[in-house]
């Protein structure tokens, strides 16, 4: 695991904009990036074309990371996440996006597929969320739905799923980060 | 909407629950706004919290090489154009090309120019590298060139050379039942070397070439002399 003045120079010199900074990040989190897309997605190829295209845009996007983003792995991820959402949004206008990621086949190595902690983990941290909460956060990040959707699917008012998701997923970042195993160099 | 805040849209915009019109719209945003920045922030660090749970998949080796291909061309002009402010960005980049120096002239003794060039920063080196460091072979599990890996005692870099590559190898490091790909020796005549710049110690490292292991390497961390000390010539 990289030391924490490791990762704050490498943000920095991401922030700058530097070419070395955006392979360095590539290289120190490839694994998360890439699961991150093929997660989604659920194909290999479809899910290194989208990490590859994130990079792209961000290095043609000249400040799209700033140092007041915080954690650069965490903005790395969901923008991947994002690119992948959109990809699987656009492919998966026939074919449901959940229909196609349990039809897809495993084509790599897993390497934490079976981690009941980690299972148990968000299990737990799900269940302690209010039903409506865990509902609406369950749609928007395991379903890929957006918020207009999501607000149909329950015929809620817009702002009340905003709300819900706002305030759902602040609980469940601090409960999977109080319940983080020590020792664990993912987050 | 550019100037709207958007900090109650943070937590969707961070699951990827906006259609993609409204999120580049924040991206601009975002640009601007510092306070909305820091809530995005936030509600991305939850999201990859999430994220970090899930299964994680082995990285395709030919995806780091079209990432060296996207960033390494202008990342040569990016550091033209931003030159490092700061004396520790300046000392890696120096380390990183005089380590690397250092092995590649050892194995490719014929070239006078790269010796003429370790001479010519003797001293910068003699300051940036003066700490010991030991040496691991390879051991090729099928045809493949000799190849070696340098390490520093305290694992915070490790220059992998291979000697009359033929092609590119891919370097990773084998832990815990895995592998995690760290990136690409590529060829630069009689060597293919790849500097790793770490904060971590590695026990065992392998060449891949594409999927196939042709190379490993273990890595002895206890606390025994060194090999020989970094500033070593061929």
């Amino acid at each position: 695991m990289p030391a924490l003045e490791g990762d704050e120079v490498l943000a920095a010199a991401f922030a700058a904009h530097e070419g070395w900074a955006f392979g360095e990040a590539y290289r120190r989190y490839a694994a998360l990036l890439y699961s991150a897309a093929y997660n989604v997605l659920g194909n290999a190829d479809e899910a290194q074309d989208c990490v590859a295209d994130a990079v792209a845009k961000l290095w043609r996007s000249r400040g799209a990371y700033s140092a007041s983003r915080g954690n650069l792995r965490s903005f790395l991820v969901v923008c991947i996440r994002n690119e992948a959402i959109s990809r699987g949004r656009r492919q998966a206008r026939a074919l449901r996006l959940e229909e196609r990621l349990a039809a897809m086949p495993v084509e790599h190595e897993q390497l934490g597929a079976s981690d009941p902690i980690e299972r148990d983990r968000v299990r737990s941290a799900l269940l302690a969320l209010s039903p409506p909460q865990r509902t609406a956060l369950e749609l928007a990040y395991y379903k890929g739905k957006t918020h207009s959707e999501i607000a149909a699917e329950l015929q809620e008012p817009l702002g009340t799923i905003k709300s819900r998701i706002k305030h759902g997923l602040r609980k469940l970042g601090s409960i999977l980060e109080s319940t983080a195993r020590i020792g664990s160099d993912r987050l | 909407m550019k100037y709207e805040h958007v900090e109650d849209r943070a937590a969707l915009y961070a699951l990827g629950a906006l259609p993609d019109d409204e999120r580049a719209a924040i991206d601009a945003h975002l640009r601007e706004c510092s306070a909305c920045t820091e809530a995005v922030g936030a509600a991305e660090r939850d999201v990859a919290l999430i994220v970090s749970t899930e299964p994680q998949h082995g990285v395709p080796p030919a995806l780091a090489a079209r990432i060296d291909r996207l960033v390494q061309p202008r990342s040569l002009e990016g550091m033209r154009r931003y030159p490092r402010p700061a004396w520790p960005y300046a000392a890696a980049i120096a380390a990183a090309l005089l380590l690397g120096l250092l092995p590649s002239a050892y194995f490719w003794s014929e070239n006078l120019a790269m010796h003429r060039a370790m001479l010519a920063q003797s001293n910068a080196m003699g300051r940036l590298a003066s700490g010991s460091h030991r040496t691991a072979h390879f051991r090729p599990s099928n045809a493949s060139p000799p190849a070696e890996v340098m390490y520093a005692l305290d694992g915070s870099w490790y220059v992998v050379v291979v000697r009359d590559p033929s092609k590119s190898l891919s370097v990773a490091w084998m832990h815990d039942g895995v592998h995690t790909m760290l990136g690409n020796a590529v060829p630069n005549g009689n060597v293919a070397m790849l500097y790793l710049p770490k904060s971590h110690r590695m026990d065992r490292l392998a060449l891949m070439d594409g999927n196939r292991l042709v190379a490993e390497a273990t890595l002895s961390w206890q606390s025994t002399v060194p090999n020989r000390r970094a500033g070593r010539s061929g």
